[in-house]
């Protein structure tokens, strides 16, 4: 039975004073939709803590646009912390939204954001404290239907017995086309399964609950997705896709929190997409095609936003901000108009070439903090293996720079573990931070007092759904241990800092983007043993997880480790981001002969089918880039 | 901006209903942002940093609601003060709108360290509570002259000879009333919910259980020997005239 929809602050309120950070839950933000009028009520949810998810520009835009329909309304949920969970559960208060201080369980249509596979626990939470049945196939007729997208609906296999329906691919449109399709479909009294069949005619939607999970000789035992007989729905689904990105509202985060949360600041995405074809990379594959924003839609975007908000700080979001055909324009307009304002600009990471450095110091306005570059591979033979397009003399040339420009430390981001990669590429990591090391020095100067620098940040590789590198396996734990000890031991100036990601965490980044539906068992098992918030470094409990795996028949080596035959079928084939799986192949076999691909947003069609497939194109600002 | 006209706009605000539960700083990163949407031309440090110039009253508990917090913000402009609090009350969230706006002296001293003397109103709801029980409790950890209590992991001592001023119970239904004067030292401040919570743990309250409070900052003032100077008082608003 869905609950009825009223405002339950009241019981919230006597909370607030037992728990940390309280404003987490207050709400009636700067900017906030409050007016929630409905009738059709969505409520969009960032399985995270507040100051984590209130960030995340994808719900911002999605709750513009359902706020913008007539007769349709939109608000927003964050998983609460530990302890006011906890208190929620003691006083019988179920999870709220911040608007209306609804019970999320009363509205129509729950969107969760998949932002990357260690939200999984988090999600199941969620639904819990709502009181919303965890499994879409145990929800009553008149409940919530329970949607999600995002960046990690790419392979949404394990998560989605939770969803009555997943959105692939740019969710701006997609959203309100379902949100139309339950509400109409509401109002006709349809039954729901009925709604489900209805969501998945439309474009970019699969319904998980429509389609059998087949395990024979062509697949794993992770198996694959066929159509149920008799539904008519598609063999595979295609993502949607923005082609018209540029007309979209450049700055849809108008919220201003109370707290400071994680990126405080306004975010302009002046870009979408990134033809570059790292082969390692998942968003690289799947937000093509390229487009970008022009440069007066992003100076007066910042300005209005700006003055929207009283932000103190603009931030130029995309997976490739130095990568716009405009940059250096955009940044000289922005920088002469903020400057003497107090208001900064910043660039997530820079192109790790010497224009990558300029336009670090374009907007550093004197500042020097450290500067990041991500060369992820030692040598030259394992960087053209995935295809990042630096080379050593690109490195040197940016280190130079900006030494030179002033500042002295460096960061250096690496990978380990990517396919083909040998003791010498590992050897070649610390080799390189050496080099630049030794540059700065030559720049700035020796001794201790010259403040010269290098970090070196190591993560291990993790194999993604819809890269080149999908059918790899993941280095085993003991010998990531071993190439790590290999390259501590070789690195001995102690003016190179080397730090390493939780090897743990990979391994299960690794086994919830390999496994299949029956990934859902381990997610539940894990979330029954306490497991949540496994994204933050003191809550991940690795131990809890590999029992919870032993308890359903699923070992965590094999899954990660393994490589899996290049003909096989795979559990996520039926959805589709537009690549092509010849493509795909073909990537891995010039990867393993060493042969790069160009970015078809500098030079020609790489061929990976997303704009045949979906009848779109890259959109570059300037004409051309480079 | 070496010569740039500076004029030091002080503001009154509130802080109302839910946002009780925001934290100072919370608060602060709120005005400050309310300050830049309002477009008042205000004036920023010279420091890297560049950070606006506004200077905040003490920090007032989480939890608690108040009618008399105070900033003081450089602007390079002599706006009409009325102009000024218009705009601002139009860029802040009406839960912290301010309520009033005038030009103090330059030199004024810094609100934080300026501002001793606060009035408190604060309403009890419970069981077993009633405003005598509450009075004698209040008088008894008076007596003691201090209260040990811990901030977090920390153990912390409130030196009540210097800062409980006064006290004042009154029933009114099933709520006690109780207006509370403090003053803040070197030391700190005294918090109302401190000095009740200590109240509980007195003979007069033994048993008794407190179910709800709500505490409001009513007025805060300088202490100048027996005269309590108000923030907007006719010796330091000057007018742009
Ligand atoms: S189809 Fe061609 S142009 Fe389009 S994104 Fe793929 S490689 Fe680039």
């Amino acid at each position: 039975m869905r609950p009825e929809r009223r405002d339950r602050f009241r019981d919230l309120e006597p909370l607030l004073g037992k728990v940390s950070h309280p404003a987490r839950y207050l709400n009636h933000e700067w900017g906030a939709v409050e007016d929630q009028p409905g009738p059709f009520h969505v409520c969009m949810i960032y399985p995270d803590v507040y100051e984590v998810g209130q960030p995340n520009l994808g719900i911002a835009i999605l709750y513009n646009e359902l706020n913008k329909v007539e007769g349709i309304s939109c608000e927003r949920s964050y998983l609460p912390w530990y302890d006011m969970g906890d208190l929620m559960r003691e006083h019988g208060v179920p999870l709220l939204s911040l608007e209306a201080s609804a019970p999320v369980a009363s509205f129509d249509m729950v969107g969760f954001t998949l932002a990357h596979e260690l939200v999984a626990s988090n999600i199941v939470e969620t639904l819990d404290l709502a009181g919303i049945a965890i499994r879409a196939d145990e929800r009553d007729e008149e409940d919530a239907i329970v949607v999600a997208g995002g960046p990690s609906a790419w392979n949404c296999e394990p998560v989605s017995p939770m969803f009555d329906a997943v959105l692939l691919g740019d969710g701006e449109e997609g959203i309100v086309d379902m949100a139309r399709c339950v509400r109409d479909c509401r109002a006709q009294g349809v039954s729901r399964s009925d709604i489900l069949l209805a969501l998945s005619r439309v474009q970019g939607v699969y319904v998980p609950s429509l389609y059998d999970v087949v395990v024979d000789e062509t697949s794993t035992e992770e198996g694959y997705a066929v159509p149920k007989p008799g539904s008519g729905v598609p063999e595979v689904v295609l993502k949607r896709c923005l082609q018209d990105f540029a007309a979209s509202d450049p700055v849809p985060q108008k919220m201003v929190p109370y707290m400071g949360i994680v990126q405080d600041r306004l975010a302009m995405e002046v870009l979408r997409g990134c033809a570059r074809g790292c082969r390692f990379c998942q968003a690289g594959m799947t937000y093509r095609p390229v487009r970008e924003r022009n440069a007066d839609q992003i100076v007066e975007g910042t300005l209005r936003g700006l003055e929207l908000t009283g932000n103190d700080e603009v931030s130029l979001t995309s997976l490739s901000t130095t990568d716009h055909s405009q940059c250096a324009l955009v940044l000289n307009r922005l920088t002469s108009e903020l400057n003497d304002r107090g208001i900064r600009v910043s660039i997530p990471s820079q192109r790790l070439d010497s224009f990558g450095v300029d336009m670090a110091a374009a907007v550093s306005s004197g500042r020097r903090g450290g500067l990041t570059f991500a060369p992820e591979a030692g040598t030259q033979r394992l960087r053209d293996v995935i295809n990042k397009n630096v080379t050593e003399e690109n490195l040197e040339a940016a280190a130079r720079n900006a030494f030179e420009n002033g500042w002295r430390r460096c960061k250096l981001y690496f990978m380990m573990g990517l396919p083909t990669e040998t003791d010498e590429d590992i050897l070649a990591i610390t080799a390189a931070a050496k080099k630049v090391l030794e540059i700065g020095r030559e720049v700035v100067g020796r001794g201790y007092k010259s403040g010269v620098q290098v970090s070196i940040s190591v993560a291990v590789f993790v194999p993604k759904a819809f890269t080149p590198f999908q059918w790899c396996g993941q280095l085993n734990t003991e010998e990531v241990r071993r190439r790590q000890q290999l390259m501590l031991h070789s690195a001995k100036d102690r003016d190179i800092r080397i730090s390493y990601h939780d090897a743990n965490v990979s391994v299960l980044e690794a086994v919830l983007s390999k496994l299949g539906r029956r990934g859902f068992d381990l997610i539940m098992a894990a979330w029954k043993r306490g497991c949540r918030f496994d994204a933050w470094t003191n809550e991940f409990k690795f131990d809890e997880w590999v029992a919870a795996g032993e308890e359903v028949g699923i070992d965590f080596g094999e899954i990660a480790w393994r490589d899996l035959p290049l003909d096989a079928r795979l559990p996520w084939d039926h959805t589709s981001p537009g690549i092509s799986k010849g493509f795909l192949k073909r990537e891995w076999r010039r990867a393993l002969a060493g042969v790069t691909t160009e970015d078809c947003t500098f030079a020609t069609c790489a061929g990976c089918g997303v704009c045949p497939s979906l009848g779109v194109e890259n959109v570059i600002a300037e004409g051309h880039r480079g | 901006m070496a010569n740039e006209q500076q004029y030091r706009l002080r503001v009154r605000y509130g802080k109302d209903g839910r946002l009780a539960y925001l934290g100072h700083l919370e608060v602060l990163h709120t005005i400050d942002s309310s300050i830049r949407r309002s477009r008042l031309p205000f004036s920023v440090g010279n420091g890297f940093a560049r950070r606006m110039r506004v200077q905040f009253s003490q920090a007032l508990p989480v939890g608690a609601s108040s009618k008399a917090e105070y900033y003081d913000l450089v602007l390079t402009e002599p706006i009409e003060p009325e102009v000024a609090l218009e705009r601002l009350r139009a860029s802040t969230p009406s839960a912290l709108a301010p309520t009033k706006a005038a030009y103090v002296e330059r030199r004024a001293p810094a609100l934080e360290a300026w501002l001793t003397r606060s009035d408190w109103h604060a309403e009890l709801e419970g069981t077993g509570i009633t405003a005598e029980a509450l009075d004698a409790a209040i008088a008894a950890v008076a007596e003691t002259g201090a209260i040990h209590y811990m901030r977090g992991e920390k153990p912390k001592v409130a030196d009540l000879t210097r800062t409980l001023v006064s006290w004042q119970c009154a029933q009114s239904g099933d709520v006690v009333e109780l207006s509370l004067q403090t003053r803040s030292s070197n030391e700190g401040a005294l918090r109302p919910a401190i000095l009740i919570d200590a109240a509980f743990s007195a003979a007069p309250l033994a048993g008794a259980q407190l179910a709800a409070l709500r505490v409001t900052r009513e007025m805060q003032a300088h202490e100048e020997g027996a005269r309590l100077v108000n923030p907007f008082d006719e010796n330091l608003v000057i007018s742009l005239t």
